[in-house]
């Protein structure tokens, strides 16, 4: 369901993709185009320009040089048809080129001397509008002609100018077929273009799509399903394999809650059996006087219960990364001597030892969160050991880090629970506490950028080692 | 004295106002920030107690607004959440002390009764205090009871003047660890009960009438008889 309408979802980024790039790519090109046609048109005029001048000077020579008499119209007019031959093209028929020239001489007395295309009223009325500079070609727009004339204008004097004009129909020609197959050529290869840009960044979509269709898939029905990952080790298949990673973690988060929530309600079972117990034990009781006892103890098992409550939820807020530090400079070594001076008389009367070995060592920490997690690992002494053992804290300071070392002569922690005592709800056979002592005492420890471990004291016993950076170190890595 | 209770669980408005009206107090109650406001427009009170979870506006607001209309009578927050940044955001708006829930009553009580006596006028401060034969002196940090001096350590002696300070009142054992150890949590084993447990064999030596007595499921109260 989810899929087909993800398939739906109007026009591909593979479209846009594709525009710009091909866009881009057809203004170069036909801008490459317009560049070599202005060059190739360019050239063409300076030959003809270069030709027309210098037949004009010719043909001003001859028309100085023929002496005047009968002949002399017929003379210059012959070198002018032959002179406008020489522009032959072979491949234009002899009309069109002929009509492609023209020469005018015009004469003081008599009527000028023509040599080109008729009617010559048209051409005689456009060179008088255009009034020509002498020497330099220029273009002449004659009635009735496609193209415009190339002109050149030799004044001789007295009246006599000779005008030599040329329409290079043959060099418009060769520049529109150069034209033509220039577009032709553009057309095809932006299309084309076009073509292959769009379809690379269709296929390359189309796996991010199959990536959007899975995780939502995944989102909305299961956890387990994971995204192929393709065979070349690019930047999409890393994205596939960043999600997988991402789905490995959050499958075993979404386990972990479930384990969680399951052992939570489980472990509050029995205080609330009991609790419940108590209060409906004192309402059948007929004695008054025996309430008090009993809603006592519903009370207590109601403290125990927030306690757990509490001790879960700071659990929790560690794992999201949540545990507000309140950092202050501490003296840690005065912290742990208070709290064993308030755990000292409760270790008495379970005539245990407890015995410390304080050096001096500030530490940047959270005041309260410290006093808990060394409350906890005192409990869990207080808890776990048989009466009459010896219990000794070192504090000393070492690599730039704090280190407290809490040993007991104890049983030691039971082979199986040692890798895993740092884990909630997990707890010893005889143990009567809800197993969050140690978990929260490792959340604490993480927070702060340090660590706790458990091993096996030399001679029995447990041995607990908690680290926590020392003020320099903590300041370096804020620097860092 | 008279106290406005802001708190929308029924329950809990209910039982507030039972435990304090047995204290003593003259107790109105608001189900919402807006009743709230209206009738602490209308009613002169000795100090507020404020759920931070309204369903109209937020408790601090609510501080807020009755500090800006000049009310300057004592504030205790109450709260379903315990982060520490929460306790000082509450602090700074405008309240006075700060207490999660769950709490117990004497709790309550004795914070309320501190915040009410700091905003009365300041006691001379009392360099002994008695209480029937047992006398404390503050400056010498010494106890006796009738004639007898008692080996006390500093903890001891200090938590003694917890007790007789708050002499005939309940004191909880949170309240005792976060004012006699400055420690706020609550400790897995029973270390507060063995410290009372070893002062009572000091103070309420054979003999002697005991003084102070357990209160089952809330804490401790020292008083004759």
């Amino acid at each position: 369901m989810f899929s087909k309408k993800h398939r739906n979802r109007g026009p591909s980024a593979a479209w846009r993709i594709a525009v710009w790039p091909t866009a881009a790519f057809a203004v170069g090109s036909a801008l490459a185009f317009a560049i070599m046609y202005f060059l190739i048109a360019g050239d063409i005029r300076a030959r003809s320009d270069a030709w027309l001048v210098g037949e004009a000077e010719t043909l001003a020579d001859v028309s100085d040089n023929t002496p005047r008499d009968n002949l002399y119209d017929r003379l210059v007019q012959e070198v002018a048809e032959l002179a406008t031959h020489e522009v032959s093209d072979p491949n234009l028929t002899g009309d069109r080129q002929q009509n492609s020239v023209f020469f005018l001489q015009t004469q003081p007395t008599e009527g000028p001397i023509w040599v080109g295309p008729a009617p010559r009223e048209r051409f005689l009325q456009a060179i008088q509008a255009a009034q020509l500079a002498p020497g330099t070609p220029a273009n002449v727009s004659v009635d009735g002609w496609r193209l415009p004339f190339r002109v050149v204008f030799r004044d001789r004097g007295k009246g006599k100018g000779i005008y030599l004009g040329f329409a290079d129909i043959s060099g418009v020609h060769m520049l529109d077929r150069l034209t033509e197959r220039c577009l032709l050529v553009w057309a095809v290869t932006v299309v084309l273009g076009f073509l292959i840009t769009w379809a690379a960044a269709y296929r390359t979509l189309a796996r991010v799509e199959r990536i959007s269709d899975t995780v939502s898939r995944i989102g909305s029905e299961d956890l387990s399903s994971r995204l192929l990952e393709g065979p070349h080790p690019d930047e999409i298949s890393r994205l596939s394999r960043t999600f997988n990673n991402m789905l490995d973690r959050i499958q075993a988060s979404v386990h972990q809650l479930r384990v969680l929530t399951g052992s939570v309600a489980h472990d509050l079972k029995s205080p609330v059996t009991s609790i419940r117990g108590s209060l409906e034990v004192a309402l059948s009781e007929p004695d008054r006087s025996q309430w008090r006892e009993r809603v006592a103890e519903a009370i207590e098992g109601l403290d125990r219960l927030s306690q757990m409550l509490n001790t879960t939820l700071d659990l929790a807020e560690a794992d999201a990364g949540a545990l507000q530090l309140r950092k202050e400079p501490l003296d840690l070594a005065a912290l742990i001597q208070q709290m064993v001076d308030l755990y000292q008389p409760t270790m008495a009367e379970h005539r245990h030892q407890l015995t410390t070995e304080l050096q001096p060592v500030l530490v940047e920490a959270d005041l309260s969160l410290m006093n808990r997690l060394i409350a906890n690992l005192l409990d869990n002494e207080v808890a776990h050991l048989p009466a009459g053992c010896c219990v000794n804290i070192l504090l000393q300071a070492r690599d730039r880090e704090a280190e407290i070392l809490i040993e007991d002569n104890g049983p030691g922690f039971p082979l199986e629970l040692r890798d895993r005592v740092f884990e909630r709800f997990v707890k010893g056979k005889a143990s009567t506490g809800h197993g969050l002592g140690l978990a929260f005492v490792d959340a604490v420890a993480k927070a702060h950028g340090g660590s706790v471990t458990v091993a096996e004291r030399a001679g029995g016993g447990a041995l607990i080692s908690l680290s926590i950076p020392m003020v320099e170190v903590l300041r370096e890595k804020v620097v860092r | 004295m008279r106290l406005l209770v802001v708190e929308d669980d029924t329950a809990i408005r209910d039982f507030l106002k039972r435990g304090l009206t047995e204290s003593g107090y003259l107790v109105d109650t608001a189900r919402d920030g807006k009743s709230a406001e209206a009738q602490a427009g209308e009613e002169v009170y000795d100090g507020f107690i404020i759920d931070l979870g309204l369903p109209d506006m937020d408790g601090l607001d609510l501080i807020a607004r009755c500090r800006a209309q000049g009310h300057s009578a004592p504030v205790l927050i109450l709260s379903a959440r315990r982060s520490v940044d929460e306790r000082v955001r509450g602090l700074e708006q405008g309240g006075d002390d700060y207490l999660t829930k769950p709490f117990a009553l004497a709790e309550l009580v004795a914070r309320l009764r501190n915040l009410l006596r700091r905003s009365a006028a300041p006691q001379q401060e009392a360099t002994r205090l008695h209480v029937s034969d047992l006398e404390l002196d503050l400056v010498r940090r010494e106890a006796r009871r009738g004639t007898q001096l008692l080996q006390l350590t500093t903890q001891e002696f200090a938590l003694l003047e917890y007790l007789v300070r708050n002499a005939g009142r309940v004191v909880t054992r949170t309240m005792i660890l976060d004012h006699v150890w400055r420690m706020r949590f609550d400790p897995a084993t029973n270390v507060v009960d063995v410290q009372i447990y070893r002062l009572r064999n000091k103070v309420d030596e054979a003999g002697n009438r005991p003084l102070i007595h357990t209160i089952r499921g809330v804490g401790y109260v020292l008083k004759e008889a």
